[in-house]
């Protein structure tokens, strides 16, 4: 969902920044599980990163903020492989009583290879397109004022603002559609940069700008 | 609580709220600060003097009264004071008219501001996270949520209270009530349609 | 604060209106014990309505949209509490444990008359102010992109975004400066009236406005 409590850009009353000293890589075992199943299940979950974010979106807005990070991405898990038809309620059931699970293989699961060959490959969001870019560097454009009950990638705290075209990515597979399994839609995509006095008002540093990386249907001229 | 982030610098207080708030009336009685008759005498206010009822009373005048309906669109808070309806949180009450082309509705996005004296205290769904963020932006799907439809030529205009003005709706007469009195014109008066989130109807 | 959770207008995500039947004023008695303290006491803590918002807008987010409506006053009535020094966090936790703590009376609580005819009455935000309105009714004004990190009552969802005055409501206490204790500092208050398309964009109804009340210094000409 688009203005949901996960777009916190300019929101107040978080805090300080907890920094955490010899912070280690994993904070609980399970965190490092979580991460590992979900880089070698994803292959049988079929999501997208969009999707997957958007699922993150959808949580009820307290449950997001009570959530740890690794907790998030697990409760999303958990609930994409029952929904997938990996896993059933039950079977997990019998986990938590302390039972164990008949093996029953219905896939062939990555092995440590296929996991380190796929995250060294990365993926690659950049998509061929044909039409010609509409903006170009140095232009001015402005952040159109979308409120989709979908996903997005236009922060609320750019919209209706205007920024300067500093760097142009070609064409970019579309959140708004891929989120939705409805097609990668490629569009053009831009880096705009803003001043912080257009974004936050007079009180902000006029020197500072915040740099922002939208898709050319987040854009129209000015 | 595992996933409880704050500082732990503090003793927390007890998950019973019922205790939590015996503590603090104690406190707050024994230092001096109030008296438990006097909050005695709130709720009293709250549970017996006010609510959508004098609400209502004031919407069935309003109908039945050309100069009084005047008199509330010009000045809400002198024309519910003749009906001895006043005090804290109606100090500067608006009546908005909903008419043939505008039909309006009341939210506080910002806390749960509420016009006490004509209809008391808010109902939870009033305060909750989903009207106060949804009824600015969707007020259509809010108001069909209610089962009140609007028609897509007419306009929706919803009133968020930002400041200390309150705000309440004088809904439509409906058809078919000539001649009936003020007090059977109120019981057609319900506490949504003055919020703007229901219509008043013959039944 | 002004961009915390509890500026709500335009947010996803809070799910369908949650509607009961037959809803009871108080859900528990201890709800109505709150209400009755907040309203017996705001006047001897020396904290005006605004003063009272901001704390609740400082109650840290997650624990802001978890806990009930009353449960947000409660917090604030106890450190109002703790910080006038009529007992410590520890003495509040000894007393709900229902242990013995020594409170010395120090104060007279107002009368029962006092506070009913106080609810009564009420006490009106309305101010004399002698400045000539800068603006007019009819006239088109944009609400300023304001972000400061204190009280206001200009919602994010319209700043930025251009409206047309419908009413001038005079001189009205300004929340900036009552929520700090600062006295009234009267501004002239205005009724704002914006489409909906120009707050949601495109995809909204071309025939819905949301009225807002705003006061001078959050509005910029536009004419």
């Amino acid at each position: 969902m688009s203005n949901t409590v996960h777009d916190m850009g300019g929101v107040h009353g978080y805090g300080p920044i907890p920094l955490e000293e010899n912070e280690p890589v994993f904070h609980e075992t399970w965190e490092g599980r979580v991460l590992g199943l979900m880089m070698t299940a994803s292959a049988h979950l079929k999501g997208n990163i969009d999707n997957t974010r958007s699922e993150s979106e959808m949580m009820p807005p307290e449950k997001y903020l009570n959530y740890a990070y690794y907790e998030r991405w697990f409760v999303r898990m958990e609930k994409a492989c029952q929904t997938k038809g990996l896993v059933t309620a039950e079977e997990l059931n019998e986990v938590w009583v302390g039972n164990d699970l008949p093996e029953n293989k219905v896939a062939d699961p990555l092995s440590p290879d296929d996991v380190r060959r796929n995250f060294k490959a990365g993926r690659n969001y950049s998509r061929q397109i044909d039409t010609p870019a509409q903006f170009a560097v140095g232009e001015t454009v402005r952040a159109k004022n979308i409120n989709p009950i979908g996903h997005t990638r236009l922060p609320r705290y750019a919209r209706g603002k205007v920024g300067v075209i500093t760097g142009e990515h070609g064409g970019q597979i579309f959140p708004d559609t891929n989120a939705t399994f409805s097609g990668e839609g490629p569009e053009r995509l831009y880096t705009v940069r803003f001043t912080a006095t257009e974004l936050w008002g007079p009180d902000a540093n006029p020197n500072d700008t915040v740099c922002i990386d939208l898709w050319e249907l987040y854009l129209e001229p000015t | 609580m595992p996933h409880d982030s704050h500082d732990h610098d503090h003793t927390d207080p007890p998950s019973d709220l019922t205790l939590r708030v015996k503590a603090l009336e104690t406190a707050l009685t024994r230092k001096g600060y109030v008296a438990p008759e006097a909050i005695d005498a709130v709720i009293d206010t709250f549970e017996n003097k006010v609510g959508p009822r004098n609400g209502a009373k004031v919407v069935a005048k309003a109908w039945s009264d050309p100069d009084f309906k005047q008199r509330l669109l010009d000045d809400a808070s002198a024309a519910c004071a003749e009906l001895g309806f006043a005090g804290q949180q109606g100090e500067q009450l608006k009546a908005v008219e909903n008419t043939e082309d505008v039909h309006n509705m009341v939210v506080c996005t910002l806390c749960s501001c509420y016009p006490w004296p004509v209809l008391g205290l808010p109902p939870s769904w009033y305060k909750s996270h989903a009207y106060r963020s949804r009824s600015v932006i969707e007020p259509r799907a809010v108001l069909e949520e209610f089962g009140v439809s609007i028609h897509e030529e007419k306009e929706v205009r919803v009133w968020d209270s930002t400041a200390e003005l309150r705000y309440l709706v004088l809904p439509a007469r409906p058809d078919g009530t000539d001649g009936l009195s003020e007090d059977a014109l109120a019981d057609l008066v319900s506490r949504d349609s003055m919020i703007g989130t229901g219509v008043a109807s013959a039944g | 604060m002004t961009n915390s959770v509890h500026d709500m207008g335009g947010m996803h995500g809070f799910g369908s209106i949650p509607f009961e039947d037959n809803e009871p004023l108080f859900h528990a008695a201890w709800e109505a014990r709150v209400l009755g303290m907040m309203l017996t006491s705001m006047g001897l803590f020396g904290v005006t309505l605004d003063n009272v918002r901001s704390r609740m807008e400082h109650i840290p987010p997650l624990t802001y949209l978890k806990v009930g409506y009353y449960e947000k006053w409660l917090i604030t009535l106890e450190e109002l509490a703790v910080e006038k020094n009529l007992l410590s966090k520890d003495g509040l936790a000894a007393l709900a444990e229902g242990e013995e703590v020594p409170l010395p009376k120090t104060m007279e609580p107002i009368p029962t008359e006092g506070i009913i005819g106080f609810m009564a009455t009420g006490a009106t935000s309305a101010r004399q102010i002698e400045t000539k309105a800068q603006f007019q009714v009819g006239d088109t004004v944009r609400a300023k992109n304001l972000n400061v990190d204190g009280h206001t009552r200009l919602p994010r969802y319209v700043r930025g975004h251009m409206g047309t005055i419908i009413a001038d409501c005079g001189g009205q206490v300004y929340p900036e400066v009552s929520a700090r204790l600062e006295g009234d500092g009267p501004e002239r208050l205005y009724t704002i009236q914006f489409t909906a398309r120009e707050l949601w964009g495109a995809e909204a109804n071309v025939k819905d406005t949301v009225c807002i009340d705003l006061w001078e210094p959050y509005l910029e000409s536009a004419s």
